[in-house]
């Protein structure tokens, strides 16, 4: 079958469950995530709240709702992962959660590696081990075989020696998974950042409310993960996953700068009318509508792919990590321009998430790369 | 201070020639010592030392008349002056405000007023900023709301004024009050010079979204200002509000056109300097942004020409302001992308030094040029303004 056949027609129908998830999860943040709460992470080094992160463990089991049963999880698909996604989105929370189990959790699974599975998800899963997957360098690149970190095989293991850059929280985590070269190719290894040979630093982010940081291994030791040399096809599907995951933030995001657009339109008056009823502004809403529904369409199309275990999953990840990354950046403009000199201000929300959004593009790599690769994937 | 000379006679070479001596003696570099985005005071008083130099040496406010410490150039030279002063990278001007109240001073201020407020204007010993808007009468100015109350010589001036720029820095403040009743609209309106050390006045800086306050609200508490000091008759100050920039403005096109094209070096200088001038979708970006320049300096230069031959600026002149709004939005998003990765980065980030000296100043850039499309009018009331002034649609279904 070709990849732009369609193989299945899902209905995109949320059931009961995951209504009741998304309501869970959005009071949960309306308490715990705040704008002022963000706006005191940001400040931070570590840019998340310890507490917070404990409950999301433990009262509702979010860090390990859509890992297997078999390693601590709760075995949900990953349209779930993506509901609690877009809540998250919409609420900026600060945590290191797409780093650690969206990015990281996924890695390792995908590994095949059933004893790292065992060892590292568990961690994860009730949210005592805060992971990170470093696999940029200063190319910025996301490909496997960009990556020039030098693992060396010595006694017991391997050495890494190199640098990574735009590490998402790679400066928190307990717990680094690291892609580097050995002879054979590109691998993944575990490093415990607490051990010899690391060295990490937060790098300022034009979005504080999620850091990236800059980790140089200098001789660290390293558990392989998977096979040696065979990162590459696991790298790139944990990619997908994470840019489809990202895609639902982003249209999560999308949404909340629409709703405060549209509160705005009708309460703001010039000209003594609300600015809502020139067509200008009307025109623009309706424009970010258009993108917002569609950002959510696509988040939605790539996660129920993958629940379905389709063989569109990279094709639709690409499609909808450039979509995505565009409406949002989009709405997240005009929301500015609808608040006019206040939403340029810094007491107002609206630039928080047009940072947001601009890393987000930036993150996982940008929308011309992925019509790049979804041009791949369609084999045109 | 050095005798100011009269440079009125010389012919465009010669002009430049002279300038290009002065600034490879004068020119103190582009930046202040260790600039932060915070560091305002820092940044403001290194351009004010700068445009104190210009002006002793009398290469300042090369439009206005040389009796208030102008150069009195005619528009053909006052282009030069820009052109080179743009390709030189001078120190932006500390107080591009001061330079837009200067020329309503100029057309509405008593010969008292001038001789006061000129001088000191020019050469920055004193700063002005532009107390217009109000929270809430931004687009819609004409509803604005401070009063101004005439008590014997001097109005009585109460309210509160939003995102004026520099306030916290200005020593004065080009003010409009209601002097009319409430509800009277633009017909209603006083110009008043307000002095920014009085009691009464606290300006409160305002955070943007950029890191840095370039911006501030202010307090107006029955502050009193002399009548001698109303620009303009009592309700005329929408004259004065509008009073177009003229002469002054159709140059700063032209020259803003010639700093654009700097500009899109400075971006093909980023491009190849990051190795992305092979991609055809890259090569495609550039050629546009270059485009976009030169047809914002083109359009700069018919606007100058027909002033030059004695014209009105013309619908272009409307047209051009839009443009560059767009123009700058543009330009450094396209910048952040050929930044890659390193976009995300903030401005500040010490990595990317390592990258290129400029490329803190592009990510400052995009944040910065977010209020292209709002600061001095939106990009939609101008559009608005184009529809119905330049295109007559006003009157349709009327
Ligand atoms: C960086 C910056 C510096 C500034 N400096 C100064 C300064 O020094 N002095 C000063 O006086 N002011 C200053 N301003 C204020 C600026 O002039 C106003 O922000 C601007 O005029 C818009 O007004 P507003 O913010 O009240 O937005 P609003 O007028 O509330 O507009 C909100 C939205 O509604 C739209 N809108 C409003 N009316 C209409 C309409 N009729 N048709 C269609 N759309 C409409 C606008 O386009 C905008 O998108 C500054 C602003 C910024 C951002």
């Amino acid at each position: 079958m070709s990849a732009v056949d369609v193989e299945s027609s899902a209905m995109f129908v949320f059931s009961d469950e995951q209504n009741a998830l998304r309501a869970t999860v959005r009071r949960f943040l309306a308490e715990r995530s705040p704008e002022t709460e963000v706006r005191r992470l940001m400040e931070t080094e570590t840019g998340y709240d310890t507490a917070v992160w404990q409950l999301m463990a433990g009262q509702l089991g979010l860090q390990g709702l859509a890992l297997p049963e078999k390693f601590g999880g709760s075995g949900f698909g990953f349209v779930d992962l993506q509901i609690v996604l877009e809540e998250m989105g919409r609420a900026l929370l600060c945590a290191p959660f797409l780093s650690g189990v969206v990015l990281a959790a996924n890695a390792v699974l995908l590994s095949g590696d059933e004893a790292a599975c065992a060892q590292y998800l568990p961690g994860i899963a009730e949210g005592g081990t805060i992971a990170a997957l470093a696999v940029t360098e200063a190319s910025g690149s996301w490909r496997a075989g960009d990556v020039t970190t030098a693992a060396t095989a010595v006694v017991g293991g391997y050495a890494l020696s190199g640098e990574k850059l735009f590490v998402p929280d790679g400066h928190v985590a307990d717990l680094l998974f690291v892609l580097a070269r050995t002879a054979v190719g590109p691998s993944l290894f575990a490093v415990d950042p607490a051990a010899g040979g690391v060295t990490r630093e937060p790098m300022g982010t034009l979005d504080a409310t999620r850091k990236q940081s800059r980790l140089t291994f200098d001789g660290a030791r390293a558990r392989l993960i998977g096979e040696d040399g065979g990162a590459e096809r696991p790298l790139s599907q944990t990619l997908d996953l994470a840019a489809a995951a990202l895609a639902a933030e982003q249209a999560g995001g999308a949404r909340r700068v629409l709703e405060m657009a549209v509160e705005y339109a009708k309460v703001r008056e010039q000209f003594g009318r609300p600015i809502g009823s020139f067509q200008a502004i009307k025109h623009k809403c309706a424009d970010m509508l258009l993108a917002v529904e569609s950002a959510t369409s696509a988040a939605y199309a790539v996660g129920w792919a993958i629940d379905e275990g389709s063989d569109e999953v990279g094709v639709l990840a690409s499609l909808a990590k450039a979509f995505c990354s565009e409406a949002y950046t989009h709405c997240t403009a005009e929301n500015i321009q609808i608040h006019g000199g206040i939403g340029f201000t810094w007491e107002h929300p609206a630039h928080l998430y047009f940072k947001r959004a601009k890393s987000t593009e930036i993150l996982f790599g940008n929308p011309r790369y992925h019509r790049a690769l979804l041009a791949d994937r369609l084999g045109i | 201070m050095t005798d100011r000379p009269d440079r009125n006679g010389l012919s465009a070479d010669e002009l430049a020639a002279e300038l290009r001596v002065f600034l490879a003696e004068h020119h103190p570099g582009r930046t202040p010592p260790a600039t932060v985005p915070t560091a305002a005071a820092e940044r403001l008083a290194f351009q004010r030392t700068w445009q104190a130099t210009l002006f002793d040496h009398g290469w300042a406010a090369p439009g206005w008349p040389r009796r208030w410490g102008g150069m009195g150039l005619p528009l053909r030279l006052q282009a030069v002056h820009h052109r080179e002063m743009a390709l030189a990278r001078t120190p932006v001007a500390p107080s591009r405000i001061g330079y837009i109240v200067g020329p309503s001073l100029l057309a509405y201020g008593t010969e008292a007023q001038l001789e006061r407020f000129l001088r000191p204007l020019i050469r920055t010993d004193e700063l002005w900023c532009q107390g217009f808007s109000e929270p809430d009468a931004g687009s819609d100015l004409a509803s604005l709301r401070t009063r101004a109350v005439l008590d014997g010589d001097v109005y009585r001036v109460t309210g509160r004024k939003v995102w004026t720029s520099g306030a916290q820095f200005a020593d004065w403040m080009l003010c409009l009050a209601r002097t009319g009743p409430a509800g009277s609209g633009a017909a209603g309106i006083t110009a008043l010079a307000l002095d920014m050390h009085a009691p009464g006045v606290n300006a409160r800086p305002l955070r943007d979204m950029t890191g840095g306050a370039h911006f501030a609200e202010v307090e107006l508490d029955d502050v009193r200002v002399p009548v001698a000091y109303r620009v303009g008759d009592e309700n005329a100050g929408w004259a004065v509000a509008r009073a177009t920039l003229g002469h002054e403005r159709s140059t700063s096109l032209a020259s803003a056109g010639m700093r654009y094209r700097r500009v899109t070096g400075d971006l093909l200088e980023l491009a190849q300097r990051r190795g992305r001038t092979d991609d055809p979708y890259d090569r495609d970006a550039l050629a546009r942004a270059v485009t976009d320049a030169r047809l914002l300096e083109w359009s700069g230069q018919r606007v100058l020409g027909r002033v030059l031959e004695g014209g009105e600026p013309g619908p272009l002149a409307s047209v051009i302001r839009l443009q560059h709004a767009l123009f700058e939005q543009g330009l450094h998003e396209l910048a952040t992308d050929l930044l890659g990765p390193h976009a995300a980065l903030a401005a500040s980030e010490a990595h990317l030094a390592a990258g290129g000296k400029q490329d803190g100043a592009w990510l400052r850039g995009f944040l910065r040029t977010r209020a292209s499309t709002i600061g001095a009018g939106t990009a939609e009331i101008q559009r608005t303004t184009i529809a119905d002034k330049v295109l007559g649609l006003r009157e349709v279904g009327r």
